[in-house]
Parts: structure tokens; sequence; C-alpha cells
């Protein structure tokens, strides 16, 4: 890397990288601060402090039924999106090229149409038994409302290595597809796939829409339970985002943590590109 | 039988034509060449022979066994590509042992045998290296140790040394040859470069727009061409374009060539005459009377080659280029005025 930008940052950097870090951390910060407040609402900093929020929160039946929901519906949309979006990118660059200017613009789809949109025309489409209404249509809704991160993430990794040729290198040694796949192909594309998990788990896990509409209360998640209390006691809302925040960076640490010791190996090859 | 056999292969990418007609016997230990500008069939032929692209018509017969529809993973043939195509993932000895272990050896073979390999290419040092802490030269040996590791019936190298410095290039492909000629491997060697393909090989076939115009050992393939593509294609030849005269003569334009090389064809036929620059011998005075085929002329360009310096020599209108080693008492000075002759043993004659 040039030496020169590894110069001291200048006063302008450091005023627009710090604005930037505020209005970021700001509305974290106040959710938690909120969240153990006894009143907030006539002074600049709270009145007082309580864990009662939090008490009353893990009080509620619902608290561990959601939560097991949620964790159930965010790993379960993750291994969807791995089992179906991985191997089918992997042939799309293998073997059908032409195939994926189709399929970066099917990517795209999700951003442009609206979650109320999507979950009423599957409610609709799927109005028959056993999927009207299932956590099953909720995971696949799940699983097309975030392809594309998923998508994304793994495409650019596999376009970084010469996946053609490897293929084929592994074929002349005796490997068969599911072998080139899980020795070979899989632990080069370990980040991006790592990053598309990390990005899927996190929005479904905070997802609201698609999962009020289209299973209601028959299977309630942890973003319902959260907006039914912003109706009705804003700390133990704030409390259960607290909680809802913790447990994705857990979870992310998680992925990476089991992840790292590929994730660094195939750092190396990109840098090596 | 020979040991690796393709018979009538032909192949086209959407009406194009890849490869057309495509008849070959390889004996058991050889080392054939494919050589051929780029895109006359000769790495499909090769991509063919591995599984990966399945032959429009023909068959491709494996020490007497029909392999045309066994899938590349089941055909125990290895493959050098030219991108190396090593496993970034893994380090050099799993790499060597990617192989052995999809054929569920036990473990100290594979570590033995992996050990062989890095000492048949004389880097038992790398084992613990990944692929990007080496050298294009070093990746593509490992490729290659990888390959043999699993004792393959047949070794495939495409292009194996295109992507590496000249100087690299040379040493690597001896290193290939010496490899191949002490395990006594079958091999087919797919390049574009004459050189490489003249200094390595048994048998040369050259390719052109999808068939086969010769097949020979390196000396046939450069002495005596077949075909006039050939002779231009490896090394460089003068053309006289003329028809046959008589039974050793060929008339061009003004000038009349004896060649002992005119075989059967008919007075008359429009021919094609080839001398090769090495073959042209230069005087600074007129040769003795029988001397044969003397022309007169100028010299016209001279470009130093080390070895050799050629010339571009003016003899009435026409370039002609010869070529004389340093050691050669020949004049070389711009514009002089020199005698030149070709050895009628030398003066290929084939038809239009």
């Amino acid at each position: 890397m040039d030496i020169s930008r590894k110069s001291k940052p200048t006063a302008s950097q450091i005023i627009f990288i710090t604005l930037f870090l505020l209005y970021m951390i700001i509305p974290i910060i106040a959710t938690y601060v909120f969240s153990i407040a006894t009143r907030w609402d006539r002074s600049i900093l709270p009145e007082g402090y309580t864990l009662q929020g939090y008490r009353d929160a893990m009080k509620n039946p619902y608290f561990l039924i959601t939560l097991k929901n949620s964790l159930v519906l965010s790993f379960g949309s993750v291994l969807v999106s791995l089992l179906l979006i991985v191997p089918t990118v992997y042939w799309v660059h293998l073997k059908v090229r032409l195939a994926k200017p189709l399929l970066d613009i099917l990517m795209i789809l999700p951003f442009g149409i609206p979650g109320v949109v999507l979950a009423l025309a599957l409610v609709q489409v799927y109005n028959f038994a056993p999927l009207n209404r299932s956590p099953v249509l909720l995971t696949s809704a799940m699983v097309v409302f975030t392809m594309p991160f998923m998508y994304r993430s793994v495409s650019n990794n596999l376009e970084a290595i010469d996946i053609p040729t490897l293929t084929e290198a592994a074929q002349s040694l005796g490997a068969n597809t599911i072998d080139i796949l899980v020795k070979v192909i899989i632990p080069n594309i370990l980040p991006g796939i790592l990053s598309g998990s990390l990005l899927v788990f996190a929005t479904v896990f905070a997802e609201f829409t698609l999962a009020r509409l289209i299973v209601g209360a028959g299977f309630k998640t942890f973003p319902m339970l959260l907006v039914e209390y912003t109706r009705k006691d804003g700390t133990i809302a704030a409390g259960l985002s607290v909680i809802s925040f913790t447990i994705a960076w857990i979870v992310s640490l998680l992925i990476l943590w089991v992840g790292g010791k590929g994730m660094k190996t195939s750092q190396d090859v990109i840098k090596a590109h | 039988m020979a040991y690796l056999s393709l018979t009538n292969i032909s192949k086209n990418f959407e009406n194009v034509v890849a490869v057309k007609d495509f008849n070959l016997n390889i004996e058991k230990g050889q080392l054939v060449s494919f050589l051929g500008p780029s895109g006359c069939g000769k790495t499909t032929t090769l991509r063919m022979i591995a599984g990966f692209e399945i032959p429009d018509t023909g068959t491709i017969f494996l020490d007497g066994v029909d392999i045309s529809n066994i899938p590349p993973n089941k055909r125990d043939i290895g493959m050098v590509f030219q991108a190396y195509a090593l496993f970034p993932n893994m380090n050099v000895r799993e790499n060597i042992m990617f192989g052995l272990k999809m054929q569920r050896r036990p473990k100290d073979e594979m570590i033995r045998r992996a050990e062989n390999v890095l000492s048949l290419i004389r880097l038992e040092n790398t084992a613990k290296r990944y692929p990007h802490q080496l050298s294009g030269g070093q990746r593509q040996r490992i490729a290659l140790a990888r390959a043999l590791a699993i004792e393959p019936r047949v070794l495939l190298l495409d292009e194996p040394l295109s992507a590496l410095d000249a100087e690299v290039r040379v040493v690597l492909r001896g290193e290939i040859r010496r490899i191949q000629s002490d395990l006594g491997i079958t091999t087919v060697y797919v390049t574009h470069d004459q050189e490489e393909a003249l200094s390595i090989s048994d048998v040369v076939v050259v390719m052109n727009n999808g068939l086969i115009e010769q097949v020979g050992s390196p000396q046939e393939i450069y002495r005596k061409p077949n075909t006039r593509f050939v002779a231009t294609f490896i090394g460089t030849a003068n053309e006289f374009h003329g028809f046959v005269s008589d039974s050793s003569h060929v008339q061009c334009d003004e000038i009349n060539i004896y060649s002992t090389r005119v075989g059967k064809l008919a007075t008359g036929v429009k021919v094609v005459l080839l001398v090769r620059p090495e073959n042209v011998e230069i005087y600074d005075q007129p040769p003795g009377r029988d001397t044969q085929n003397v022309f007169e002329g100028k010299i016209d360009t001279i470009t130093f080659h080390g070895a050799i310096t050629r010339l571009g020599i003016n003899a009435s209108g026409k370039i002609i280029t010869a070529d004389v080693s340093i050691s050669s008492r020949a004049p070389v000075t711009h514009n002089q005025h020199v005698w030149l002759s070709f050895d009628p043993e030398y003066c290929q004659v084939m038809a239009e």
C-alpha cells in the first residue's frame, strides 16, 4: 500500500468519521440506557436505573417461546439459503454462465418488492394445508427475502477463484461432485458463505412484517413480542431490543469463530490474487 | 492395439468444427505433443481424452477398453493445467495427497507417495507451504507432482508452461521430459510452441483447423513436412511458387530450381517450393561450377540472433531469408553483393 496513505488523518476526516460513528452508535446507546432507566422524559439523563424492565420481559411466558421461534426461524433460513444458493451459484459459475445476468437481475427483485406485497402474495398463493400460514412457508419467504445477501456474498467470492479449472483438476484426481463442493469449492468461498449467513441471520431475526402477515399469532417471533411491548411499555421494549442486539452479536461472533480457520486461509488466497 | 487410441473423433461447438476425423494411436510410454496455433483443436482433443468434453463421434480406447463414456473422475488420467489449478485452501502436501484421498489409500502410503513425488520434482522442502507462497514454476511442478501421485494411466499436460518465464520454461520442459521417461508414463502434451514440442516429444502431431496435418517424429516433422502448413508453422521457410517443369525442376517466375524432392508430382502441376533459411548457403564470390541453384543478391537486412545471424537477401526483387552461423566465413555487411545456393536435397516441393 502507498505509504502516504498511512499519514495522519486530517481534521475534516476525523470530524466525518466521528459524526458517522455517533450517527450509528447513539441510537444503540440510547436504547441500552432507556432499557435500564426508571424515568427519562423530564431530564437529560435518566432519573434512576433499574433492571425491572428485563425482569418483566423475562416473566412473560412468550419470552422464551418467541426467542426459540426466532432462533429456529433464523437458523432454518440460513440453512435453507445455504443449501439452495451455494450449489446453484456454483453450477451457474461452472456450467451456465449465461444464466448469471438473469440471476443478477432476479436478485434485485426482493429489494424492489415490499415485504407486505410479498407476504400477502404468498399467503394467497399457498392458501392450502399444510403450507398455509405455516412456519415452513415463513421460512421460505424469509429465504426469498434475504436471498440477495447470500447470493451476492457467495457469488463475489466465487468470482475471485477459477471455478471451472479447480473443478476439473479435482475431477481428474478422482473427486465426485460432492467431494469437489465440500473439499475444494466451499473451503475457498468460506468468507462469502460466512458473511452471507450473518446477513441472512441478522435480517431474519429482526424481520417483523413477513412474520406478522404470514403466520401471525400462530408462530410468534421475537420481533412480534417486541412490537407488542412498544405499545405497552417502552422500557421493556428497549430491554427486548437490547437482548435482540446481543443475540445477533453473539451469533455473529460464533459464526466468525467457527469459520475463523478456514477464513484465514481463504483471505490469504484472495490476497494472493 | 495401441495403448491409447483415438478413432474417428469429431467435435463441434455450436456449428464450429473444433476437431474433425481425428485418428491417432499412442504407444505406451510415449510422449506425444499436439502442436498447432490456437483454435486448431489440440486442447479440445486433450479434453476429450480427459473426459471433460464428449466427442460427437468416434471412440477413445485406453488399454483396449472404450473409455468414451466414462466420467473424468473414473478414468485414472492425470492432468496438468496451464493455470496450475492447485487448490488454494490446501498446502502442497494436501494438494498432492488429494487424489490419493479420493482413492481412499491408507494414510502412511499417502504420506510416502507424497514424499516420493516431491523428491521427483525436487521440491521436498515445500510440503507445508500454500500455493500462493510459491513461484509460478514451483506451482506447476507441484501440479505435475499432484497429477503423478495417483499413478495415472495417462498424463495430460495442457500448455503447462505458457504462463511461465522463458527461462523457467526451458528448465521445466527438460524436467517434464526427464520425469516422463523415468516413469515411462504415457503422456500427451499440448503446446503452441514448436520448439517445446520438437525438443521433448517422441511423436509430434501437428494440427490445424481441427485436422491433423502430420504425425511424425520431431525430425520428420522438421525435415520432411507433408504440407505447406507444417513447413511454415514449424520453423521458417522461403516459399517459391511455380510449377513442375520436369521430374527434378520447378519453374518459379524467372528462375528454375533443381530439386531432388519433386517426387511423383506431374509436369505442369502448380507447386510451392520451400527452402529453410539454414539450408541457404552464402558466398562472397561465385561458387564452383558444380554448385546447384546459385543466385545473386544483395544483403538487405541483418538480424543478430546470438548463435546465428539471419540475413534478408534481395535476389532480383525477392527477399530470401538465410541463416549463417557466427563461425561461418560468410560476409555480413549491409548492401553487400553475395551469391547464394540451395542444396537440391533440401528443396521441399509440395502441390499448392
